[in-house]
């Protein structure tokens, strides 16, 4: 007989460790553990019986693998913490005598530094591996590139991430490797595929970000330190994989003009220099406006002949290449065979997408965004507003070279805006051209978009119709550009009547007019208050009418669902009789026509009755749907009932999301009707 | 008391142990001459307390004046005061005693006795530091006697008594003798009296000059006026300063060196010199050459401190590819990677559809709910151009929640459900392949009184045999409901069940009233080749009986288990040709396939339940000595030789051929009304009084396969249709028949498809009691039910 095997000693009491025991058996303080968990990607694990785990207890603690501390006892950084802490208790009893300069030598000289290079290595053996992981850096570091430096994110560690993204934007610009971006209310989303990895990050927009509250700056920096090793060496790697040298060249008096892009200059076998040239000359101290105007023009010149050229060898080169490098495309010679798909070539037209176009961006665009999707998609000329900073192509707006202007100010009448400055007019009379200035005048032949034309056509990959776009006009709605659409999801592409559910349509149109008929009294009323408050469009003149109507609408709603409810099972019987009903007077008006000799005017039945009966006819149809699905449910055993009940509660929920949106749509849709018809 | 101190006094007046007479020291006279005399205490006392020396004078008068008063004067009541002040007194003025005292206790006219007593003590302690405690006598004999003092029980020596108490009244306010001359009583019960308060121009006076030790208290044991000398308010003085209150008392006095603070003038050791103090240390020697070599051959390298670019460099920029030989790793079986943030969706744009913007409800509702709960951390919003879009403020916050979420939220692997919920629902056949199956009623069959009991349609599908609680057994045309053929087989009983034999040849009908079983061949309504038939079929059986007479072992003749007859003229000529009489009243008759055999259920008989009768022998046998549980129904196995029998709540099986039990099963119902085997034998179905059909697959297990509850009373009758249609009808009482549909595959992976088809309401439940039978047309999806309203249908 063997040993009586005692509880706790095995299975799952064993492999589980809570996390005082783990920081117990790793002899450090809590914050240090917490760093390790943070560099060395340990998580806690929730275990599939937690009350064998904590022999009984049921008290909420968090678990972690027993393997992963006992991995964790080996990390090299265990001992760097020891090191650090035994440092610093010698700082603190320096300063404790008063010995500042011991403890500033102790604090150069001995503080251990920590290296997190084993850890990156570790963590992800391969670089693929760490592409993956990528999403969430990104999104990090974008961050606190924006943010003010804090108590724990020191103001080197804030220039650094600003450097690492930089960088990593200039790798995005040079591969074209950027797909996609979405501007959304929490920010900038951009995804680049880079060795098929698909990578998302989120940018905040350039605001002071809200840092109050409940946000531990010590958790965020331990994150940043992992993710600025991890970025370093995606970014060394990315460079020196297309021939980049890594650093790249950093420009210091041009980022502190904010020339951001372009205060890194790349070096490699693929850069030519004439970028590097154009911002070198337009980074020239200049020393008055005149002379900067003057200068601005030449270098714009030379700049544009320089690229046209550019862009013809490119042309020939790409003509030349267009034999060695492209896929050939495969036909079938016979019937019978295959076809094997073969990838569309269409990364090239995307990646070249803004390449014959120079864009000057106006002074209240969004600089760094813009520049950096414009370069992303092939245009090499962008200037903007000097304001904007260092390292445009051009900062005079009216130069000819510029066929795309980025505008987003409304196009007010001329007569709206200030005159211009008497003193400033003859010094521009001067010049050889007018100024051109939005929105006092247009240059002709240049295209004034607003900015999200540019996230569009990237988004489609074509150039859209830039007078959609145009400013003060009302934009198309900005969609984002990674929803699938999934059977029974409701689509904003495609037309609502598609989408709608058979006697749907009719059903919201009936519930419209009896709102109509409702609210229009009501709605004179609210007239007065419409004009107070100014609607330029009708959306919002819709959703005028809708404050006024909401509350009934509900009511309606609610009586129709009881109703609905009521009716039960004698519904159908109902709506056959008044359809019998409803045929029997047809035919006597038919008789009574024929029996007076007139010919009966074609009495159509009222819209409403129409709509009224395909809803009718819909409705039953769906019941019948209903009772054949009930009685097979009837059927199934308790267990599978309940698995059924269970991905059915998803689908409807995504079902009775999307018949509320297609609710509202058709309501909007109605009311722009009835705007147009006036 | 007093004269033995006083001689004693008289006798050690040498010595100077005054203390012991202290207390009979009451004269002031004595008192004023002792303290005149003695210099040094007077010394003490002067510089202590300067005003005791200037009242000696009054110390006189005030004991003038005590003489005055004899009340107060009296012996003992002084002296015991006098001791306790004097006590306290020496607490006071000694240094080393102990510095609690009461001073309140102190009063007036204390006071002055104290004044005298103070300098008595202060000799008296003198005295004894510097004399033995002894006088050298000599005893009667002429030796030596050492005459030891009297020991003093003052305050310090070991046994203190509690302070005598002047006043007796214990703790009580002064005040409630306000109105009396006495303010208390001393020890031996007499009244102290109040002393004088001072007139009204003494009091002027005293609030002239000020006393100097005065509180402006009352001692609340003597009732007078509580004044502290110049020297208690200096002791109390230096107490509230925290200063040790004896005077000169130097707490830090000088230390004295006495040992280093001297000079040696000669040596300790006369040892010369030792030559290690003038040769160089070789053990130095030794650890600087280490250090030396270790310079030398760079293993210490002098600080440098690292230039600030270096610092730089070192920092920010990697100078190798960490992968440059990476080999790829299987990822770990329990690592979870972190889950991707989901992407954006529409309502995410700055410039969504204007139908994903929420409307004035949803944004209410939105705001209203706590941040935890919220669906969405966000509320959709559209704004018309890109400069109106604001900073999301959540973002830092949203970022740190990730944070959070990567190192702190447990990760588990959950199966997403992705299954397609069609492929859940069993795959039913589409109604339109269900069909046939009845749906209305197509006849009614009038004519019985009272209900009926059991209906039965012929093999060949034209009659329909009825028998009911008048005693008549009826036929009928099937498809017109018209009445054929009659008889009344009993007056008091009820005809419980009727069957058809089964074979198209012949058409006899099985009836059972009472204990009677009833072979019929109806008289005229049949072709005239089938009645002969048929009518040869029973009649073959004639004289078997009598022929081979049953026997037991022992050779006695038994009683046969039924007799058979002919059951008379008036039944003869309808065409009832037998009639067999069992032991007791059958209620169920169950035909073989062939037709040879039939078996009919008596509950009641409790060996004689089940009985299988033989039509061409006319023999009964009793197959079962004893049954367990109350026989409530019995079937033959469609093709095998395989007999089933129903007790109240199992059903066995037995082979026939073997004579053995094969299965039992357990329905787990609480009582069986009826079943039927599937006519490919191996399924059954059970109905039962408590509401339940229960579906056996006999290939599957001893346990229902299903259990259907759709009815809401109990369960009479259940019957598969016969004729190779998967149909099956269960007769409740609630007046309902169920059909269903019920597939048998023959292929033994698939199980048997049931599904609900129709319900046949129409019966009216008479005593709560509804369909009482129910049988199939042997090809047509027609059914018949016997109601207990007395009517019969036909449902197609």
């Amino acid at each position: 007989m063997g040993r009586i095997k005692k509880k706790g000693t095995s299975g799952a009491a064993k492999n589980y460790i809570t996390r005082t025991r783990a920081v117990k058996k790793l002899q450090i303080s809590l914050p240090d553990f917490r760093r390790l968990c943070i560099f060395k990607g340990i998580y806690p694990r929730e275990p599939r019986n937690k009350k064998k785990v904590s022999k009984g207890s049921t008290a909420a603690t968090t678990y972690y693998y027993t393997k992963d501390i006992q991995y964790l006892l080996h990390e090299p950084l265990l001992n760097k913490f020891r090191e650090h802490k035994s440092v610093a208790k010698k700082i603190g009893r320096a300063l404790g005598r008063g010995e500042v300069g011991d403890a500033k030598r102790l604090e150069k000289t001995h503080m251990p530094k920590v290296k997190l290079d084993h850890i990156i290595k570790e963590r992800y053996p391969t670089f693929i591996d760490a592409l993956r992981d990528l999403d969430d850096a990104l999104s990090m570091l974008f961050l606190f590139a924006n943010l003010p430096s804090h108590e724990h994110i020191p103001a080197k560690t804030i220039a650094l991430c600003q450097r690492l993204t930089l960088e990593f934007e200039h790798y995005v610009i040079t591969s074209h490797s950027l797909k996609k971006s979405f501007l959304s209310i929490k920010g900038i989303y951009y995804q680049a595929t880079i060795q098929g990895q698909d990578i998302l990050w989120l940018v905040p927009y350039r605001f002071v970000q809200r840092t109050a509250g409940d946000i531990d700056f010590r958790i965020m920096g331990t994150f940043i330190e992992f993710y600025t090793t991890l970025l370093g060496f995606i970014n060394y790697r990315l460079y020196t994989s297309i021939g980049l040298v890594y650093p790249p060249k950093f420009n210091a008096k041009s980022d502190g003009d904010g020339g951001e892009l372009s205060a890194l200059q790349l070096e490699g076998k693929g850069i030519d220099n004439g970028d590097s040239a154009a911002n070198g000359e337009a980074s020239k101290a200049i020393t008055s406006a005149e002379a900067q105007a003057e200068a601005d023009k030449i270098a714009a010149l030379a700049a544009s002949g320089e690229d046209e050229e550019d862009e013809t060898t490119v042309a020939q080169t790409e003509g030349e290449e267009e034999n060695t490098e492209a896929i050939d495309t495969f036909e079938t010679t016979a019937e019978d065979a295959d076809v094997l798909p073969q990838p569309t070539a269409s990364n090239e037209e995307l990646a070249s997408l803004f390449a014959p176009f120079t864009f000057y961006l106006s002074r209240e665009t969004p600089r760094a965004p813009l520049e950096f999707l414009l370069k992303a998609f092939g245009c090499r000329r962008v200037g903007w507003d000097g304001t904007h900073g260092d390292g445009a192509f051009t900062t005079n707006e009216s130069d000819p070279a510029i066929t795309h202007q980025i505008v987003d100010r409304p196009a007010l009448p001329a007569d709206a805006l200030p005159p211009v400055p008497a003193a400033a007019e003859p010094t521009n009379g001067d010049g050889p051209q007018p100024k051109a200035q939005w929105p006092r005048t247009t240059m002709p032949g240049r295209t004034y978009v607003q900015p999200q034309w540019v996230w569009d056509c990237l988004n489609q990959g074509k150039l859209l119709r830039p007078d959609l776009y145009a400013p003060g006009a009302e934009l198309p709605p900005h969609l984002s550009p990674w929803v699938k659409p999934k059977k029974g999801e409701y689509d904003p592409n495609r037309p609502l009547e598609e989408q709608e559910l058979e006697g749907e349509a009719e059903a919201f149109e009936e519930e419209d007019l009896d709102d109509a008929e409702d609210a229009e009294p009501r709605l004179i009323t609210n007239g007065e208050m419409d004009a107070i408050v100014d609607r330029d469009s009708d959306v919002e003149a819709g959703e005028g009418m809708d404050v006024a109507s909401d509350s009934d609408e509900e009511d309606e709603e609610d009586e129709e669902d009881e109703d609905d409810e009521f009716e039960g099972f004698n519904s159908d019987a109902e709506s056959e009789i008044s359809d019998g009903e409803a045929e029997r007077r047809q035919h006597q008006r038919e008789l009574e026509a024929e029996a007076t000799g007139t010919t009966l005017e074609s009495s159509v039945p009222s819209s409403k009755a129409k709509s009224a009966e395909i809803r009718k006819k819909a409705e039953k149809k769906r019941k019948l749907e209903d009772e054949e699905r009930e009685r097979l449910k009837m059927m199934l055993p308790r267990r599978k009932r309940k698995l059924l009940k269970r991905i059915e509660y998803g689908e409807n929920k995504r079902d009775t999301e999307a018949e509320n949106l297609r609710r509202k749509k058709r309501k909007l849709e109605k009311v722009k009707a009835a705007a147009n018809a006036l | 008391m007093a004269p033995n101190p006083r001689k004693r006094k008289v006798v050690t007046r040498a010595t100077p142990d005054e203390s012991v007479e202290d207390e009979e020291l009451g004269d002031g006279l004595l008192e004023g001459i002792l303290s005149h005399s003695e210099d040094e205490s007077d010394d003490e006392a002067a510089a202590s307390a300067g005003s005791s020396a200037e009242e000696d004078p009054s110390d006189d008068e005030a004991d003038e004046e005590s003489g005055d008063e004899p009340d107060l004067e009296s012996d003992e009541v002084p002296s015991d005061g006098e001791e306790d002040i004097r006590r306290q007194l020496r607490n006071l003025s000694t240094a080393e005693g102990p510095l609690k005292r009461k001073t309140s206790h102190l009063t007036h006219e204390q006071e002055e006795a104290e004044a005298g007593d103070a300098e008595h003590e202060a000799e008296a302690s003198e005295d004894d530091d510097l004399k033995p405690n002894y006088t050298v006598t000599t005893d009667a004999h002429g030796n030596t006697r050492y005459l030891y003092h009297e020991i003093d029980p003052v305050y310090e020596s070991d046994d203190s008594d509690a302070p005598a108490t002047a006043n007796t009244i214990g703790n009580i306010s002064l005040s409630y003798y306000d109105n009396y001359p006495h303010i208390g009583y001393d020890i031996n019960g007499k009244k102290i009296m109040r002393p004088a308060k001072g007139e009204a121009l003494d009091a002027l006076l005293d609030s002239i000059d000020l006393p100097k030790g005065w509180t402006g208290l009352t001692d609340p044991a003597t009732g007078k006026p509580l004044e502290l000398t110049e020297e208690e308010l200096d002791v109390l003085r230096k107490i509230t300063r925290n200063e040790i209150p004896e005077e000169g008392y130097n707490p830090y006095p000088e230390m004295v060196p006495y040992f280093t603070g001297k000079l040696e003038v000669m040596p300790l050791s006369a040892a010369p010199e030792p030559k290690r103090r003038f040769v160089p240390s070789k053990h130095e020697a030794k650890r600087v050459m280490k250090i030396v070599r270790a310079i030398r051959e760079g293993r210490i390298q002098p600080y440098k401190p690292p230039t600030v670019e270096e610092e730089e460099e070192a920092t920010d920029f990697k100078t190798y590819d960490i992968w440059a030989d990476e080999v790829p790793r299987p990822e770990h079986n329990m690592h979870i990677a972190a889950p991707k943030m989901p992407p954006p969706g529409y309502d995410q744009s700055y410039h969504p559809p204007p139908e994903y913007l929420p409307d004035k409800q949803e944004k209410e509702t939105w705001r209203e709910t706590e941040e935890e709960e919220r669906e969405k951390e966000y509320l959709p919003t559209s704004y018309d151009a890109l400069r109106k879009v604001p900073g999301y403020e959540r973002f830092v916050k949203e970022r740190f929640e990730r944070c959070l979420d990567l190192y702190l939220a447990p990760r588990v692997r959950r199966n997403k459900l992705n299954i397609d919920p069609e492929s859940l629902l069993p795959k039913l056949p589409s109604p339109d392949e269900l069909r046939p199956f009845p749906t209305t009623c197509a006849a009614i069959f009038r004519g019985h009184e009272g209900r009926v009991r059991s209906v039965s349609v012929d093999p060949r599908g034209i009659f329909l045999a009825s028998g009911g609680d008048d005693g008549f057994v009826r036929v009928w045309e099937l498809l017109t409901g018209r009445q054929l053929w009659n008889v009344k087989l009993a007056d008091e009983d009820a005809v419980d069940t009727v069957k058809w034999r089964p074979g198209k040849d012949a058409a006899i009908l099985a009836a059972a009233a009472g204990e009677d079983i009833f072979l019929i061949v109806p008289f005229a309504i049949l072709s005239p080749d089938v009645e002969q038939t048929s009518r040869d079929l029973i009649d073959a059986g004639w004289g078997y009986a009598a022929a081979k007479p049953s026997t037991t072992t022992n050779g006695a003749t038994k009683e046969p288990p039924a007799r058979w007859s002919r059951p008379g003229k008036r039944l003869e000529d309808k065409g009832v040709l037998v009639q067999a009489t069992v032991r007791s009243t059958v209620k169920v008759i169950n035909w073989h396939r062939r037709g040879e055999y039939f078996a009919t259920v008596s509950p009641r008989g409790q060996s004689s339940a089940v009985a299988i009768h033989t039509l061409s022998k006319h023999l009964t046998q009793l197959p079962f000595r004893r049954l367990k549980g109350i026989a409530q129904s019995a079937q033959f196995h469609p093709s095998k030789p395989i007999f089933f029998v129903a007790t109240k709540n199992s059903i066995r099986s037995y082979d026939l051929a073997r004579q053995e039990l094969v299965k039992i099963l357990q329905p787990g119902a609480k009582w069986i009304s009826s079943f039927d085997v599937h006519p490919g034998g191996d399924n059954l179905i059970v109905g039962t009084y408590d509401k339940r059909l229960l579906w056996h697959d006999l290939d599957l297990s001893t346990k229902p396969y299903k259990t259907l509850r759709y009815h809401q009373e109990a369960i009479r009758a259940v019957r598969f249709h016969q004729g190779g249609l998967p149909l099956f009808a269960d007769a409740s009482d609630d007046g309902s028949i169920q059909i269903f549909h019920g597939k048998v595959v023959g292929d033994l992976m698939e199980n048997a498809t049931i599904v609900p088809l129709k319900v046949l309401r129409g019966h009216q439940v008479k005593s709560r009691l509804g369909v009482m039978d129910v049988d199939w047309h042997p090809r047509e999806p027609w059914c018949v039910s016997a109601g207990a309203d007395g009517t019969c249908r036909l449902w197609n």
